[in-house]
């Protein structure tokens, strides 16, 4: 079966990568909600996975798609002590802005 | 079997921790077997191994305990060479100083720092060890400094007096000048062969030309460092004024050991100064200058420690004639007789003062041959060996460097066989000034003087013997063809040694013999004359010669000198930088980049404002510009 | 691995440890567990091994940097023991998680791999965030807790990204591989970016500038005790790996990025250095300070010879042993006087000694006073960036390590010149010993350095 994959340049997955990671970092940077902030830098984790894959697949060479294996099983350990702190924080002071969280400073 | 050869040092640090920790709980008895015990233990070690390399079961080993600075390709190893040299020192450090350690327990019997004293002793060999022991130069100096810490210590042991710690500042301090230029060859030695490990310089040494450059100025800074701690012109005025300290440590550090630290580190590097004969020159001229000058200061000076001082000078300056000359044996021939006798007369000098009760100053005594039979026995015997009589010990080692100048230069031999018969002079004359003739003090004092303890005449009397018999280990070509200690240090120096086989020798050595007889002869008719015939004053006959008596008894000026030419200007110049230069400008300075520093603080931790926002945009454009930085450097942008 | 797997298990046993009622267990359990562990990287020592695949080697430099983080976490680990109150309901968990930083952190020093990179950095990373919010009602500790999780996450994602853009340069996730295809095709750009982005994402974790925001932060609000383990075992092992990852993959191409890491050394030191004049918490203090310790260690990750590791051994042990103490008397004087200011360590001379002379011993080793091992951690690294050329980066390393000297000896001068009427301290038993026990190490290896700088 020929690849569909390499039907588009590899390049382009480059570049769409780059564009969904900086997508995330745009998030991180403009958005207060620790929710939505999580939310973006999950973004940048896909973008990481898309770019593995992409890489993966020009190369046929599977070690590519293990470590996007890996890194969904750490992000996923990472969603779930990440929501249990913006959970333990909302139960304190009821909001998860963070511009609520500056009394750490100077 | 050589892993024993590591307990040498270690034994005495051990007795300077117990000693050290346990000062004042330690009970004068345990302190003194603590001290003398540890040191004889590692006379015992050594002479083991000593016996060992007589009988050819032994070689020279080095002995890596662990890498102690390692930066960069620079390895410096905490690790012990033992050779035939090395085992020559061992035995005179450990054994004179064993002696010496004995007789402290009945010098310093009375003083309540008996323990500290013992301690600190304990300490000055263990550096001592480590100093001759050490297979690097780094672990000499590491030695050197520490002795020159017990030398600083102990002279200033009656610290109450001022007088006594400003001569163990001027100690500290002109050693320091010494030291920086041993360092500064340390670290040249770094730079030219990447190493100070004793083999892989010497090794290295060979790729030298003669009188290369390098090899010319490493000689020469290590020189310095010998001028410094062996007390040679310019830096020889803190010997005499280290008298100061109670009177064992002057036979230990100052006479029979740490003194000669410098004249053991010439010797082993012999390889390296055999490559700049430059160096070798200067050896032997500040070698024969100090030896003259200090000579010619000896024999006016009225304290009894001073002039045994002077002495220790001179004869310091005789190894260096000896090793400018590349006779190295001899002058480590030298270094031994003179760590016997000359220590032996730093004992009695003591056991004299301990009697009168700390009256250190000729003219007061007199008489004393009755009244200290074996002090003035075993004194004599010191006397005859310094001067050089026949057959006791000065006269094989002091005629060995003698016939080994005479070989290189005549003018040189000629000035220190004149030095000789100086040498023979003052010393008589110390001799006739305390042990004949009558008692000059008051004779109040006059009933109370009596001999020493056992426990200081024993020493004295092990010392007697060893001066009298210890040249025959180095029987002159006269006596036969059999040179004991060249040959037990052949390994050593072989290469760079000249051997005396001229035939033209012998004569010499009957002239000399014959010249040194003749004049102590004229000394010993001369003194009896003036001083026990005639009963006059050694003060009166002594003004009767008034020029050459005034600029010998004032040291011929030289502290004055130093005071007006270096030391005055230092302390104008430190006024004025210190007063006016740094109270305006470097203070201003300072406080004010102290100021703005502390400004520049307040300002900066404004930028942690708490805000994670901030951080993350903060952090993005530190990304960005670290991208765009980083790609153009790698030239991708 | 023994080492590996033994902490991984000592960790789950400590978590049962809470969950069954065994706690009183979990201490001693745990430091029998990592002296065990230590002695099996003793017996793996010279072997050299390779394992899953050739993704880790345990390696003499990944065996003693593991040992120094486990030494590291045992003494965390004992000091938790002494201070932790009865009823502070998540001891063996803590215990726990610290077990499991300290197996990512042996996992982050033996990669041969970049996937066993990621992983150890994420099983240290997570681990850390639970513990910076361990105090659950404390609004610090959930703030210093988000902080850390927010930013770490953050940079995590440079890291990826970074990887995958070398994986697609080179093909290949295995450092060998790495290096030998960059040996053959050289820097292009895709491998740079890649390059830089990893670079990045490790100075976020060894928290250079400007990636320090989060630690002075998160520092001060974590419990001190977790902070103690964070400066020491965490950065310790952030290093390691940093400097392994060049070691192994970049060393060759080094003349590209020598300078970049150079310019971030020097402004981490200064930075660190300068902002920690200001700060009226000791504690914060020692953030700042930590920062500025980076800078330094950056410095050997700059030079990248062959004494680099080396350097880097000896600057960690001795950075591990004056922080852990010196977070310590911290801790001591926060419960004796509420606060850490200097002005807390009034009379710390006249009243606690051996406390005063632990602080005193462990200053003076952060500022890199002579006879302490701080002096010789430094000389090291200094003297082979030296031999390399970089003389401005050393005179700016010297210029701020005197400045840091102002800060350091402030509590010390307290302690000594400084009259209190407040009582003497107390603090639990054996404290005091360990304390004594650090500064003693601490002047050893100021005396006799070579036993570790040579170790590999």
């Amino acid at each position: 079966m020929p690849n569909i994959f390499q039907t588009v340049p590899l390049i382009h997955f480059v570049y769409l990568s780059a564009l969904l990671f900086c997508i995330g970092v745009v998030g991180v940077l403009i958005r207060r909600n620790a929710i939505i902030i999580f939310m973006s830098i999950e973004l940048m984790l896909n973008s990481v996975n898309l770019l593995l894959v992409a890489f993966s697949a020009y190369r046929q060479d599977p070690p590519g798609q293990i470590f996007v294996f890996f890194i969904m099983a750490v992000a996923a350990a990472e969603v779930a002590v990440g929501l249990a702190i913006i959970i333990m924080i909302y139960r304190n002071i009821r909001t998860v802005d963070i511009n609520e969280l500056s009394r750490l400073k100077g | 079997m050589n892993l024993s050869g590591v307990l040498i040092p270690f034994v005495p640090l051990l007795g300077f921790i117990i000693n050290g920790l346990g000062f004042p709980k330690v009970s004068k008895r345990w302190a003194a077997w603590i001290g003398c015990g540890s040191v004889f233990i590692s006379f015992l070690i050594a002479s083991v191994l000593f016996i060992q390399s007589l009988t050819g079961s032994f070689e020279s080993t080095t002995i890596s305990l662990f890498d102690w600075i390692v930066a960069g390709n620079i390895n410096v190893g905490f690790s012990f060479f033992i050779d035939h040299l090395t085992l020559i020192m061992l035995m005179i450090v450990t054994g004179v100083g064993f002696l010496i350690h004995v007789y402290s327990v009945g010098y310093m019997h009375d003083d309540e720092g008996f323990g500290k004293f013992f301690s600190y002793m304990n300490l000055f060999i263990f550096f001592m060890l480590v100093l001759v022991m050490g297979a690097n130069f780094v672990m000499m100096f590491i030695g050197w400094e520490g002795v020159g810490l017990c030398s600083y210590l102990l002279i200033g042991f009656w610290w109450k007096n001022r007088e006594y710690s400003a001569a163990a500042n001027k100690a500290f301090i002109m050693n320091r000048i010494g030291d920086l230029g041993f360092i500064l060859g340390i670290f040249l030695m770094f730079i030219t062969f990447g190493s100070s490990d004793f083999d892989k310089v010497f090794a290295g040494s060979s790729a030298f030309a003669t009188n290369d450059h390098v090899m010319v100025a490493i000689t020469l800074l290590l020189f310095i460092g010998a001028i410094g701690k062996s007390a040679q012109i310019p830096l020889y005025t803190w010997l005499p004024d280290a008298m100061a300290g109670p009177t064992p440590v002057s036979a230990l550090i100052h006479a029979a050991t740490m003194v000669t630290a410098g004249v053991y580190m010439v010797a082993r590097s012999n390889i390296l100064y055999s490559i700049a004969p430059i160096s070798l020159e200067v050896v032997t001229v500040v070698g024969l200058a100090t030896a003259v000058l200090s000579a010619l200061i000896a024999i006016t000076q009225s304290d009894i420690k001073k002039v045994l001082a002077y002495s220790t000078v001179s004869q310091l300056g005789y190894m260096f004639v000896a090793e400018g000359s590349s006779a190295y044996s001899s002058g480590i021939f030298h270094l031994m007789t003179h760590a016997f006798f000359k220590a032996l007369l730093f004992l009695g000098a003591g056991s004299v003062i301990h009697a009168l009760h700390h009256e250190q100053n000729l003219r007061k005594m007199g008489g004393l041959r009755k009244l200290l039979p074996v002090t003035f026995i075993t004194m004599f015997a010191a006397t005859l060996a310094i001067s050089g009589f026949p057959p006791f010990a000065g006269f094989f080692s002091k005629d060995e460097i003698l016939v080994a100048t005479y070989e290189k230069s005549p003018a040189v031999f000629w000035i220190l066989a004149a030095t000789s018969v100086l040498t023979a002079a003052y010393m008589f004359r110390l001799l006739f000034l305390t042990f004949y003739g009558e008692y000059r003090g008051g004779h109040h004092q006059h009933e109370h003087i009596h001999e020493s303890p056992r426990v200081m005449t024993v020493p004295l009397m092990i010392l007697a013997v060893l001066s009298t018999l210890g040249g025959f280990l180095g029987l002159p070509a006269l006596f036969g063809d059999t040179h004991w200690l060249s040959h037990y240090l052949e390994p050593v120096f072989a290469a760079n040694t000249r051997l005396t086989e001229h035939s033209e020798s012998s004569l010499l050595e009957i002239m000399i013999v014959v010249l040194t007889v003749i004049v102590i002869a004229v000394i010993w008719w001369w003194c009896n004359e003036k001083y026990v015939k005639k009963k006059v004053a050694p003060a009166i006959v002594e003004d009767q010669l008034p020029l050459w008596y005034k600029l010998s008894y004032n040291k011929f000026y030289v502290d004055e000198i130093y005071d007006r030419v270096i030391i005055k200007p230092l302390e104008w110049m430190g006024d004025f930088f210190y007063g006016k230069f740094e109270a305006n400008v470097i203070d201003g300075a300072v406080n004010g980049l102290g100021r703005m520093t502390v400004w520049l603080s307040g300002q900066l931790r404004k930028i942690q404002t708490g805000n994670i926002g901030f951080y993350v945009l903060s952090m993005v454009i530190g990304i960005v510009l670290l991208l765009i930085y980083g790609l153009s450097k790698m030239n991708l942008f | 691995m023994n080492l590996l797997i033994s902490l991984t298990a000592l960790g789950v046993v400590a978590m049962f440890g809470g969950i069954l009622k065994f706690r009183s267990m979990v201490m001693p359990l745990s430091v029998l567990g990592l002296i065990g562990a230590s002695l099996l990287g003793v017996y793996a020592w010279n072997t050299n091994q390779s394992f899953l695949n050739d993704m880790m080697r345990m390696d003499n430099y990944a065996i003693a940097f593991s040992i120094v983080c486990m030494a590291g976490t045992l003494l965390t680990i004992l000091f938790f023991h002494f201070f932790h109150s009865e009823n502070e309901i998540h001891y063996a968990e803590a215990v726990a998680l610290m077990l499991f930083a300290v197996a990512g952190c042996a996992v982050m020093v033996s990669f041969t791999n970049l996937l066993m990179l990621f992983l150890g950095i994420e099983i240290l990373s997570l681990s850390l965030y639970v513990l910076a919010g361990l105090r659950k009602k404390d609004l610090l500790s959930n703030e210093s807790s988000l902080k850390y999780f927010l930013m770490g996450a953050f940079s995590t994602g440079f890291l990826l990204f970074g990887i995958a853009l070398l994986y697609g340069a080179t093909g290949s996730f295995a450092t060998t591989q790495i290096a030998y295809q960059l040996g053959i095709a050289g820097m292009n750009g895709m491998a740079a970016m890649g390059l830089l982005l990893l670079m990045i994402g490790l100075l976020f974790k060894v928290a250079a500038v400007p990636f320090q925001f989060w630690t002075p932060d998160v520092y001060q609000g974590a419990p001190t005790i977790v902070t103690a383990f964070m400066a020491t075992v965490g950065k310790v092992a952030a290093f390691a790996a940093f400097l392994r990852l060049f070691q192994l993959c970049f060393a060759p191409s080094k003349e590209g990025y020598q300078l970049v890491i150079g310019t971030v050394a020097a402004i981490t030191m200064l930075a660190g250095n300068i902002m920690a004049i200001y700060q009226s918490s000791t504690k914060r203090m020692l953030a700042y300070s930590s920062i500025a310790h980076a800078g330094y260690m950056l410095i050997a990750v700059m030079t990248l010879n062959a004494s680099s590791n080396g350097s880097i051994l000896f600057y960690s042990v001795a950075y591990t042993l004056a922080s852990i103490s010196s977070f310590l008397i911290v801790m001591v004087v926060q419960q004796n006087r509420n606060n850490d200011t200097a002005d807390d360590f009034n009379g710390l001379g006249k009243t606690n000694p051996w406390i005063a002379f632990a602080l005193a011993v462990s200053m003076l080793s952060l500022s890199g006073i002579p006879a302490t091992a701080g002096f010789f951690g430094k000389f090291y690294v200094f003297s082979s960036a030296v031999s390399d050329g970089f003389i401005w980066v050393v005179a700016v390393a010297v210029i701020s390590s005197f400045i840091s000297i102002y800060y350091y000896f402030r509590p010390v001068i307290a302690a000594y010149s400084k009259q209190t009427h407040d009582p003497v301290m107390t603090m639990p038993a054996g404290t005091q010993a360990l304390l004594i026990l650090l500064s003693l190490l601490t002047i050893l290896l100021g005396i006799l350095p070579g036993f570790i700088a040579g170790i590999i």
